[in-house]
């Protein structure tokens, strides 16, 4: 039975490696829809070879490898991607809510609220003993005072709001770094058993994408299959299975808002190493865009306080004597403006007058810093500055926006690519599938006939014959 | 270049293709209902700061606005009584002229002294008209009545101090006043401290300016025109910027002061709109004849029946109608400035609404052209999507 055995033997290697076949490609054809699943294709190997001087050779067919198809620097390219645009998108969102917080277009805002308030003191010299356009200047003023205060301190809340955000991407990146540790692990020793961990390895590149997005990280493979990962000054966040986690620290210097360090080196900023991801978006508008806005606001405030009260101080009001602060000078910040309360209390008080007979001159002189060029310097009025201030929100929302949507669209590119090679394709699954079964029933046909076979033989020289 | 397609490339293509055509639709939406092609700075950065810059422009015109309308209101009632002036001085020189002649005889000159009376009354309440709560000629002293009914000799009014000053001792005022124009003298402390300790500045015109600075207000000081003050101590020293002012009166029926007042009807453009009665009825400051004064002496000409008294008011009255004539061209000229300033700011608005207008409003047409082609670029979208499926090998197998 040597021979017909060995056929036997060659049809159930057939079967079953066409059934394994077949399992692959149901693998994949479930998976299709799996993020970050690499398909994979089994490796048809043939056994034996015939040889014609005898017929001795065991042939057949197994299955050498399955093989996971995926380009190992698109992967990386696709990780690296992640970095830009999730530094553009986290810059983007807080920036829309720096725009909406200043909310210029539909008016009432700081822009109408100072021509009102420059428009208060030209009222008033045109009628300086008028207590109706004292009572409204005073009213107009502290309009303004309030809204100044408002929108400085809404922009320390987005602050506030960012600076949280970075300690949870933190706590976030660290449960990362963990779980990409243990398939660290995990892989390795599946790799050195000798298997391959083809599922393993999509779960930790998926992983590796969301790390990026948090942090710009470098990565490169072992031979042991573990990944190690490192930010951009060479300090290794994971090694094998090994962890260094990151950690932040309040900074006294930058009104206690976080700087990034690793947990194990705190006196180490790390702040300038991270140049991309979520991360580093976060940290420049914190410290740069928004912190820029805030100082902005502050000058306007605290020009707008010195300059009134310096006029105010040189003229002579209502009552004949010399005048004092309009507005309260214990702070001049953007947040804590506000007219000074004896105005408030008394607004006899405002000197209108550059004589102690009442006139309006010094009423005229405040009005007239409206169009004073030389005040915020590069030749603009304190309105100039507002306005350029405006400006230059719009444009940072603008250049965030078109970042965004450039990385966006090479992201897309990249994945394409990516799915290109990687990616399921049902209609070939389906292809694959009609030849895996043709195999298998052709097998299963050799069998059949291989067995008719041996009834054959097992009957020869008896006279009644045994079917099989 | 793709070679191989993988059915996630097809569903995120079209995933991405549907959800940046719903995009750009909302973003459409949003200025349709808005009609404004800027909603926010980051839809035209630089055009919202021109935006801005264009609305505060604005408001400051229309502030302007208002103050040349009130400016000509003032003008209007100042020319007005003047005019009103103007005729009676007119009727008076005829009385002048008929009286100083030898057919005039003391009964005639009686009877045009008893009709004069009326017609000084009247030059006077005219002098003392208001604007709103503000006396018209009083110049910058808008609170006190600009002429008295009988004249008055040089005077100088009781120091006043400034009601916020620490210091509590008193002051009297001494001295004759020897100045030619109604003066306001104010005396600043610098150091405060003790009488002798403290160091004070004069200013002559009302507090604008300053002289040097000097110490000890002990004794009696002359701050000027023959003004003294005299300091008392009381129970509070002086603190620093104190301030004690007094009115001086040079002899005559006036009681304002010669400063006109402005308003701001333009950037950098200050017009003076008021006519002071220093200027228009006194010989005080620019004024050149006390027109009160040759009414009354007038008056008392025609009763004492003094022919050459009589006839020696007439250059006086002619001068009179000379200065108020003045006057009264310079309200008109003064109000052909304001109308031509409103005029410019009438076209500076429109020019700058204008231009608002090409930065922030959207082209309806426009806008509404692309929303339609975006629904048509939606609509193939979703055939699309809806063809993906329906197309596939598994059709075919059985």
């Amino acid at each position: 039975m040597g021979d017909i055995g060995r056929i036997l033997n060659t049809a159930r290697d057939a079967i079953l490696a066409n059934l394994t076949a077949m399992n692959v490609t149901g693998s994949n054809i479930a998976n299709v829809n799996t993020p970050g699943y690499s398909r994979l294709r089994p490796d048809f190997g043939s056994i034996g070879v015939f040889n014609a001087a005898s017929d001795q050779q065991q042939v057949g067919v197994k299955i050498t490898s399955i093989e996971r198809l995926y380009d190992r620097y698109l992967d990386q390219q696709v990780v690296q991607q992640e970095q830009y645009g999730a530094y553009s998108q986290s810059q983007l969102d807080v920036l829309n809510n720096v725009q909406t917080v200043f909310n210029e277009s539909t008016g009432g805002g700081i822009n109408d609220l100072l021509s009102q308030f420059w428009g208060a003191w030209s009222q008033l010299s045109a009628n300086p003993s008028g207590i109706t356009e004292r009572d409204s200047l005073v009213s107009i003023s502290q309009s303004l005072a309030s809204m100044i205060n408002q929108k400085a301190n809404e922009l320390i809340n987005i602050q506030n709001d960012t600076n949280n955000e970075i300690s949870s991407d933190v706590t976030k990146l660290n449960t990362d770094l963990a779980q990409l540790a243990d398939y660290n692990d995990k892989i390795a020793q599946i790799q050195n058993g000798g298997g391959t961990a083809a599922d393993l390895c999509d779960k930790r590149t998926e992983l590796l994408k969301n790390i990026s997005q948090i942090a710009d990280v470098n990565y490169y493979e072992e031979k042991d299959g573990s990944v190690n990962v490192y930010i951009s000054n060479g300090r290794s966040l994971v090694e094998g299975s090994n962890v260094w986690n990151l950690n932040v620290k309040a900074n006294p210097n930058n009104s206690n808002y976080y700087d990034i360090v690793f947990a194990d080196s705190p006196n180490q900023v790390i702040n300038g190493d991270l140049k991309g991801g979520q991360l580093a978006g976060l940290i420049d508008v914190r410290d740069n865009k928004v912190a820029g806005y805030l100082n902005d606001l502050d000058s306007m405030a605290s020009t707008i306080i010195t300059k009134v009260n310096a006029l105010n101080s040189s003229g002579y009001d209502l009552n004949g004597n010399v005048g004092g602060n309009f507005f309260s000078t214990t702070s001049t910040l953007a947040k804590d403006m506000q007219v000074d309360p004896s105005i408030v209390a008394d607004v006899r008080k405002i000197a209108a007058g550059t004589t102690v007979n009442g006139d309006g001159d010094n009423a005229s002189s405040i009005a007239a810093l409206q169009n004073d060029a030389s005040l915020m310097g590069s030749g603009m009025t304190i309105d100039n500055f507002y306005e350029s201030l405006i400006s230059r929100v719009g444009q940072d929302v603008v250049n965030a926006q078109n970042s965004l949507d450039h990385q966006t669209s090479v992201m897309n590119q990249l994945e394409n690519q990516r799915d290109a090679v990687s990616g399921v394709s049902l209609d070939e699954e389906m292809l694959n599938l009609i030849k895996y079964q043709a195999a298998y029933n052709a097998a299963g046909r050799l069998v059949a006939t291989v067995n008719t076979m041996m009834g054959t033989l097992i009957n020869l020289g008896i006279e009644t014959p045994i079917t099989t | 270049m793709i070679t191989r397609v993988a059915d996630q490339m097809k569903f995120n293509l079209l995933n991405n293709s549907i959800s940046n055509i719903q995009n750009e639709n909302n973003e459409l939406m949003v200025k349709l209902s808005t009609q404004k092609k800027v909603n926010e700075p980051s839809d035209d950065p630089i055009g919202m700061g021109k935006i801005l810059d264009y609305r505060s422009a604005k408001a400051q015109i229309s502030n302007y606005q208002k103050n040349v309308d009130s400016s000509k209101s003032w003008l209007s009632t100042t020319e007005s009584n003047l005019t009103s002036v103007n005729d009676i001085l007119t009727q008076v020189k005829e009385t002048v002229m008929s009286q100083s002649s030898a057919t005039a005889n003391a009964s005639t000159r009686q009877i045009a002294a008893d009709s004069l009376q009326p017609l000084i009354d009247q030059v006077l309440s005219l002098a003392n008209a208001k604007f709103g709560n503000s006396y018209i000629f009083s110049g910058t002293k808008t609170e006190t009545e600009p002429f008295s009914a009988t004249a008055q000799a040089a005077r100088i009014d009781a120091p006043v101090k400034a009601s916020g000053d620490a210091f509590d001792g008193g002051v009297t005022s001494g001295g004759a006043y020897i100045g030619t124009a109604n003066k306001t003298y104010v005396v600043k402390i610098i150091t405060g401290g003790a009488l002798a300790a403290s160091t004070y500045q004069i200013s002559t015109d009302g507090g604008k300016t300053f002289g040097a600075t000097q110490s000890d207000l002990s004794a009696p000081v002359t701050i000027g025109d023959g003004i003294q003050l005299t300091f008392a101590a009381g129970t509070t020293d002086f603190a620093a910027n104190d301030v004690v002012y007094v009115h001086a009166y040079a002899a005559g029926y006036y009681n304002g002061n010669g400063e006109a007042l402005a308003s701001e009807v333009g950037k950098d453009v200050t017009i003076n709109y008021s006519t002071t009665g220093e200027a228009a009825f006194t010989s005080q400051g620019q004024g050149t004849v006390d027109i009160f004064q040759t009414l009354n002496d007038l008056k008392n000409a025609l009763q004492n029946n003094d022919a050459t008294g009589i006839a020696n008011q007439l250059d006086p009255l002619n001068k009179a109608l000379d200065q108020i004539t003045r006057y009264i061209a310079q309200c008109g000229t003064r109000t052909n400035s304001l109308d031509t300033a409103s005029s410019a700011l009438t076209d500076m608005d429109i020019r700058l609404t204008g231009l608002t207008s090409n930065i922030e409003d959207a082209d309806m047409a426009q806008l509404i052209t692309e929303y339609q082609n975006k629904q048509l670029a939606l609509q193939a979208s979703y055939q699309m999507a809806s063809n993906l499926t329906s197309n596939s090998i598994l059709n075919f197998i059985r």
